[in-house]
């Protein structure tokens, strides 16, 4: 256990009203003006500001309520308990495992605090092609400036561990541009474990700010509990079902409870909140719910140095190049983001190719290895349609994303950039991840083999940390499941408040575009249920 | 668990249940209300020798504790997922632990604790380049089990030079 204060633990003791699992049973009915499914980045921030006007609140989460006396470092314990699926959810095919949190706070508990505004051009997509003009950066500036402010995001000038400086070099050597990345962190200890959950509450996720300051205003939040569905009747959503479950997930005989709302707000991420509206049957007369989901489908290469690099140590994802997006039109093949994760041994064990001797030999040299990422930027040609959301037999939510050529020729492309950066930034050799790859000891070699390997899905690693999509936000009902102000086109008292909005990718990591959007939908959704100016975040 | 909803799972299509006979891993699933069956522990000791083979430590007995402390943390692992992927995961390893099913998944024909690392490599490798997308699932998922369930324990760190997390 660590030695940090622990909001948390401060907050339940001064009475919060947490239900489900251990802290409590769940009545079987209750009434508030707003039921919130999730409480990650779409929801906390909604959450802060009903609760601030007034708005009886009460937020639904699937995942446990952990914090950072919990959280040890250890992917042991963090897969299972703060992600989807045990970290092990993957799409349809299996050919993408995607990692996506599943405890409070949601992927902003476990994720690597790269903040980005979303960029212009991707504004400019959505202006042209889904009728959102009023998504300019100029309008939504304030929005992201609030968020901000309230999650202190702001450039990091710790220098890069050597993981991120060696993007940063490779890139210098090739006359490529790269810059730091901006992060939500409060005295960050640079311990590198973001992913497992912060241990010092430095990370300024939504279980340490937002959800608090809503519960601290007297919200309920109902924990290890899952929303099924919406009850509609007359056009309206009249009730949200919901059951308690077991820490994997499983059902097995779980109290059920009622939560009547005035209006109900989905932010359960872009792979869940579609579900919801499924299993509800909600209207969808356009063919759009649980289409278009997006993934910033990722592949990555990983390098040895002779030097140290120890990728568990230090502040993760510090550096990054627009290089590959920014020198093509957004709507040709597709472009990609570079950047450097952290690394630890389940993650690096599972996901580097090969087994016996081979595997062995590559994981020896852990503490050599240097490994880039690129986030393919997929949505903005046709033939880049994404994933689709589905229910399976049990109604549990897969996400079938067809892994074209198209992307692959991304894919490719992005194997080949990264090789060459990680040789000009002094490395020994190089491993695309990939099934028939071998290291290879210099450029030409790389290049030669890249330019042959099969780019097929199961045989190169897709990975992905960015689920978008599935209810896109649209100026014109044919184009998308919720209206510009983020609220259901077909079911007026229900919004759409997380990262299954964007009509695209959206070209960077996704976390700020999530709080700034989604602040200034929960100002209009607060000041309509209020009749009152809204207040902002606190 | 019903026959039905088996036919219906994603990661072994009924593809791989007609090339390996349905009928008998529906009397044998490799999971019993979310645990590893006796033969699903054998399977993946198997495996694990084979996976880890360079990066078990080389003393018999030392080897033999080391896996077994990985097929108690896929055991546990396989109670923490969910129980649609229980279910894929179960048929997954109760088709493996069938001669048909490690016949026509695997291609290999030495029941799974009889045979040498060698023998089991070669039959994941034929998974993982295989041309049937099922096959290549079987070998990816089973690959990131045992690698996932390894090094999960502090104890497997040094040998690949991780010093744990920084105290604090």
């Amino acid at each position: 256990m660590s030695n940090f204060p622990d909001p948390i633990r401060d907050g339940l003791q001064r009475g919060w009203k947490v239900l489900g699992g251990a802290h409590g049973a769940l009545p079987e009915k209750i009434t508030c003006d707003v039921a919130i499914v999730g409480s990650g980045a779409g929801a906390g921030i909604t959450a802060e500001l009903l609760s601030r006007a007034g708005l009886n609140v009460v937020i639904v989460e699937e995942g446990p309520l952990k914090s950072s006396s919990d959280f040890r470092q250890r992917e042991s314990e963090a897969y299972p308990a703060l992600y989807q699926e045990s970290g092990s959810r993957k799409t349809t095919d299996k050919a993408i495992s995607i990692l996506q949190g599943r405890c409070v706070g949601g992927s902003t508990t476990v994720n690597w605090t790269s903040s980005f505004r979303t960029p212009v051009p991707t504004l400019q997509h959505w202006q042209q092609h889904f009728g959102l003009d009023d998504f300019s950066r100029a309008a939504l500036d304030p929005y992201f400036e609030q968020a901000e402010r309230r999650l202190n995001v702001t450039p990091w000038l710790v220098p890069p561990n050597e993981n991120n400086d060696l993007l940063r070099r490779g890139a210098d050597k090739l006359g490529i541009p790269s810059a730091a990345i901006a992060r939500n962190v409060k005295g960050c200890w640079s311990l590198g474990s973001c992913g497992m959950g912060c241990p010092t509450n430095a990370k300024q996720s939504m279980l340490v700010t937002t959800i608090p300051e809503a519960l601290d205003k007297g919200a309920t939040l109902l924990v290890e509990t899952r929303a099924e569905q919406l009850v509609m009747s007359g056009g309206k959503a009249q009730a949200l079902r919901c059951v308690a479950v077991q820490p994997n997930g499983a059902v097995q005989g779980g109290a059920h409870t009622t939560v009547v709302a005035r209006h109900f707000v989905l932010a359960g991420g872009a792979i869940n909140s579609p579900a919801v509206l499924l299993r509800s049957k909600a209207p969808d007369p356009h063919g759009r719910l649980g289409t278009r989901t997006f993934l910033h489908p990722v592949v990555m290469s990983a390098a040895v140095l002779e030097q140290k690099v120890e990728g568990w140590s230090g502040a993760p994802q510090t550096i990054y190049t627009d290089h590959f997006l920014e020198t093509q039109p957004i709507d040709g093949p597709i472009g990609f983001k570079l950047e450097a994760p952290p690394l630890h041994p389940v993650i690096l064990a599972t996901t580097l190719p090969g087994h016996g001797q081979t595997h062995a030999d590559l994981l020896a040299k852990f503490p050599r290895t240097h490994v880039l990422l690129a986030l393919l930027r997929d949505g903005f040609h046709a033939q880049s349609q994404g994933g689709r959301v589905q229910l399976r037999g049990d109604g549990s939510a897969a996400l079938d994303y067809p892994l074209t050529d198209f992307v692959m020729d991304g894919a490719r492309r992005a194997l080949l950039a990264m090789a060459e950066l990680q040789f000009a930034s002094g490395a020994q050799e190089v491993l695309p991840v990939h099934e028939m790859a071998r290291p290879y000891t210099s450029w030409a070699q790389a290049r030669a083999a890249i330019e042959q390997l099969p780019m097929k899905p199961l045989l190169t690693k897709v990975v992905s940390a960015h689920v978008m999509g599935g209810c896109g936000l649209a100026g014109t009902e044919a184009l998308g499941v919720v209206r510009p102000d983020g609220v259901h086109w077909q079911v007026d008292n229900v919004s759409v408040h997380d990262g299954s909005i964007f009509p695209t990718s959206v070209g960077a990591n996704p976390q700020l575009s999530i709080y700034g959007i989604v602040n200034r939908l929960a100002q209009g959704l607060a000041q309509r249920l209020t009749g009152a100016p809204a207040q902002m975040l606190a | 668990m019903q026959r039905r909803s088996l036919l219906k799972l994603g990661l072994v299509s009924g593809v791989a249940l007609a090339l390996a006979g349905g009928a008998a891993v529906l009397l044998r699933p490799g999971l019993d209300n979310g645990r590893l069956t006796a033969p699903a522990r054998a399977l993946f000791a198997s495996l694990g020798r084979a996976i880890l083979q360079g990066t078990l430590p080389t003393g018999p007995q030392d080897r033999a504790q080391a896996v077994q402390g990985m097929v108690e943390r896929i055991d546990t692992l396989a109670q923490n997922l969910p129980p649609h992927v229980q279910a894929e995961l179960s048929q997954l390893v109760g088709l493996l632990c069938t001669a048909p099913g490690r016949l026509g998944l695997a291609g290999l024909a030495t029941d799974w604790p009889d045979a040498t690392d060698a023998q089991v490599q070669a039959a994941l490798d034929g998974m993982r380049f295989s041309s049937l997308a099922v096959r290549q699932q079987a070998y990816l998922a089973l690959h990131e089990i045992v690698g996932g369930a390894y090094f999960s324990e502090e104890s497997t760190w040094s040998v690949v030079g991780y010093p744990g997390p920084m105290a604090i």
